[in-house]
């Protein structure tokens, strides 16, 4: 097989596998700090899907309306995640896991019946501006100009996370209240004000995720519950709460779609969940997780 | 005390006489129409057009009093969430609860078939207008079961006489296929590849893919199908999967290298991609009102639907709006609601629709309705492209023998 042909299929995957880590970044961040599973998080992507619609549609006769849109929706989307943690989850963080998991699905069905209120069920397209409706070539293989910057926005928020986690003060006292909530409270930090800004900062990426998905194809009721599934094999093959570890399993769960579609078209979705099921049974806690997180 | 019981007796006379007599009451009966539609999910892009033509079509029935003209049509909506289970549920209560004599629906025909063998168990009419998999009427026959769409064989033979005849002009030789992986898209897919089997045998078919219904990006689809050359591309992706397909791959140029004939592009498309639409396309169409202006019912239909919506009727409110009106034409007959009266009364019925006189074949109730192919085109009289050099191909040229669907139904007895 022409050697060109697998690197198009490479960054095929590529580009899936980009927008598989926007997605799941924010739903991993989140558990990791927070030891809360948002089953939310891909109607929080959606949200910012329509959001990028509305925005794009007051400008769209701008050039740049998409990429304002884009800012906006995350923008707007991290103001929700702010008014939910504060709302609700702050009240459920010392209850048991099922009744989190009962809010956060509560949360899908408001959400889903709030968004279909408010943009109606008839779906929307964004025009793409002419800087990436085309085709660009890499190596005199065609690729959608588009996926260059999903795939540099991903690299960038993935880059960005690891410098905020590992370099700053403020990424410390988050990895320091991973490990002891007790001990750095002990030291004077208000931990309810960490898990609020970890919460808006994991709903920013799932707004800008879904603003980045929105020129893509259609924005429709639904969506969500058809990307819910693999961006969780995501989380799973990497290791809940390791950004490394989202990092190489939407790589992963993208590169394996992509070939199998190449050689074995019928099993590229079977595939991706016998992955997940084997690294369920040999390391449940992921490739990169820590076994304290099962 | 003696007065006010006088009183009593009086107002009760007074309410007595203001009630109507038996035959009023009966006169006072309504209809109720049961619709199914995948409003949410996959196919809210499809459902709402068609959901707002079923609207339109009971107003204007209603405002000369109903069915019958004293039948009023009372509609009871639900939303199948394009999944068959929801669908089979909704059905259910619809029949049960809502006691509707008829279910209009549905998007996707794996939920038209989940519907179907519900409806025939409580004697239920069922017009599926948008869901066209062949099945629908040809496997397991339901008398209750009525098809206003050209089903997917139908679809896939409109298809097939156009690829052949460009094949040979042009020396195609080999094909891959992309359909969504449920009901509707495999038995398209299968119909085609039959046909095209048959009518043009030195075609090959080299590859097939199957992206999952509800699949937001087709990047490794689309190189996957670029690397292996074909001459042409079938393919059978809808609604605002479609839509998804479209987009992406026309930002790969794949249009421009690659044939992608006879894929379907309804009015819906035509309208939400009208920025984007490749020029030039060659497409498909279930019932784009264009093609029958010069039908009264169809001019009507479109002045009433923009009066009302603001915007164009696509294929999907077309078709929906006709089953509200072959189902009163099939009243007409009967004399009567009577399902099984009206389900009589259809049967090989011919009917006024807004693509013409039609009729219903009697072997398997499927409507004598065509297939549309055309050349997407800019048009000066509509703000989104329309189709030109368009082909009409008549149901009864398109529709499977019906020597071929007696000999499936006794392979299925056996």
């Amino acid at each position: 097989m022409d050697i060109s042909l697998l690197f198009a299929q490479f960054m095929s995957g590529l580009a899936r596998g980009m927008m598989f880590f926007l997605i799941a970044s924010g739903l991993s961040l989140i558990f990791g700090v927070m030891n809360i599973l948002n089953f939310a998080h891909a109607t929080l992507w959606l949200a910012g899907a329509y959001f990028c619609y509305t925005f794009w549609y007051l400008m769209q006769d701008y050039g740049f309306g998409l990429w304002v849109s884009i800012a906006l929706a995350s923008l707007v989307l991290a103001a929700v995640g702010w008014i939910i943690e504060v709302l609700l989850l702050r009240r459920v963080y010392e209850r048991k896991l099922p009744e989190q998991l009962l809010l956060t699905y509560g949360l899908i069905l408001v959400l889903g019946d709030l968004i279909k209120l408010t943009f109606g069920v008839e779906d929307k397209v964004i025009v793409r501006p002419p800087l990436v409706a085309s085709p660009i070539f890499l190596f005199g293989v065609p690729f959608d100009s588009y996926f260059v910057f999903v795939i540099l926005l991903g690299v960038g928020v993935a880059a960005g996370l690891w410098w905020f986690l590992k370099k700053t003060r403020y990424g410390h006292i988050v990895r320091a209240a991973v490990f002891s909530r007790e001990m750095v409270s002990a030291l004077g930090i208000r931990i309810p004000r960490i898990y609020t800004g970890v919460f808006v900062m994991g709903v920013f990426i799932a707004g800008l995720a879904g603003a980045v998905q929105a020129p893509v194809g259609s924005i429709t009721l639904g969506m969500d519950m058809a990307v819910v599934v693999q961006a969780f094999c995501v989380v799973v093959i990497g290791g809940f709460g390791s950004l490394l570890g989202t990092f190489v399993g939407a790589m992963i769960v993208g590169e394996v779609y992509s070939f199998s579609i190449l050689f074995w078209p019928e099993g590229a979705l079977v595939l991706i969940f016998v992955v997940t099921a084997f690294i369920l049974i040999v390391r449940p806690w992921g490739l990169f997780g820590t076994p304290m997180r099962t | 005390m003696k007065k006010s019981r006088l009183m009593v007796i009086i107002c009760a006379f007074i309410l007595l006489g203001g009630l109507p007599s038996v035959d009023k009451i009966q006169a006072a009966e309504s209809y109720n129409l049961g619709v199914a539609l995948g409003l949410t999910g996959t196919g809210a892009l499809y459902c709402k057009d068609g959901l707002d033509a079923i609207k339109l079509a009971t107003e204007e029935i209603n405002a000369q009093g109903g069915f019958l003209k004293k039948y009023p049509i009372e509609l009871f909506i639900r939303d199948t969430q394009t999944k068959p289970d929801v669908a089979v549920r909704e059905t259910k209560d619809l029949i049960l609860r809502d006691k509707v004599r008829t279910v209009l629906g549905t998007y996707s025909s794996a939920c038209a078939v989940a519907i179907k063998p519900v409806c025939q168990e409580y004697k239920v009419l069922h017009i599926p207008a948008i869901s066209n998999s062949e099945s629908i009427t040809k496997d397991n026959f339901s008398p209750y079961t009525y098809q206003v769409v050209p089903n997917s064989y139908m679809q896939a033979k409109a298809v097939v006489l156009g690829v052949a005849e460009l094949a040979k002009k042009k020396g195609w030789k080999e094909y891959v296929t992309i359909a969504s992986d449920y009901e509707w898209g495999r038995s398209t897919q299968e119909n085609t590849v039959a046909l095209l089997k048959q009518i043009a045998p030195n075609l090959k078919l080299k590859k097939e893919f199957w992206p999952p219904l509800g699949e937001t990006q087709f990047t490794s689809y689309i190189t996957a199908i670029m690397a292996q050359k074909p001459d042409f591309v079938i393919g059978s992706i809808a609604s605002k999967d479609n839509v998804a397909w479209m987009q992406q791959a026309k930002a790969y140029g794949f249009f421009d290298k690659i044939p992608y004939p006879g894929s379907l592009i309804s009015v819906s498309e035509l309208i939400i991609e009208a920025k984007t639409l490749p020029r030039g396309m060659i497409g498909l169409a279930r019932a784009p009102f264009f093609a029958h202006l010069d039908v009264p019912m169809m001019a009507n239909f479109v002045k009433n639907f923009r009066a009302k919506y603001d915007r164009y009727p696509s294929d999907w409110a077309v078709m929906e709006y006709d089953a509200v009106y072959v189902l009163k034409q099939g009243i007409e007959k009967a004399g009567s609601i009577d399902t099984d009266r009206v389900k009589d009364a259809l049967k090989g019925a011919k009917v006024d629709t807004c693509r013409g006189q039609l009729f219903f074949r009697t072997i398997d109730n499927q409507l004598s309705c065509s297939s549309y192919i055309g050349v997407v085109a800019d048009d000066p009289k509509y703000p989104f492209p329309i189709y030109h050099d368009l082909v009409e191909v008549k149901g009864p040229d398109s529709w499977r023998p019906e020597a071929e669907i007696l000999a499936d139904r006794a392979k299925e007895k056996k």
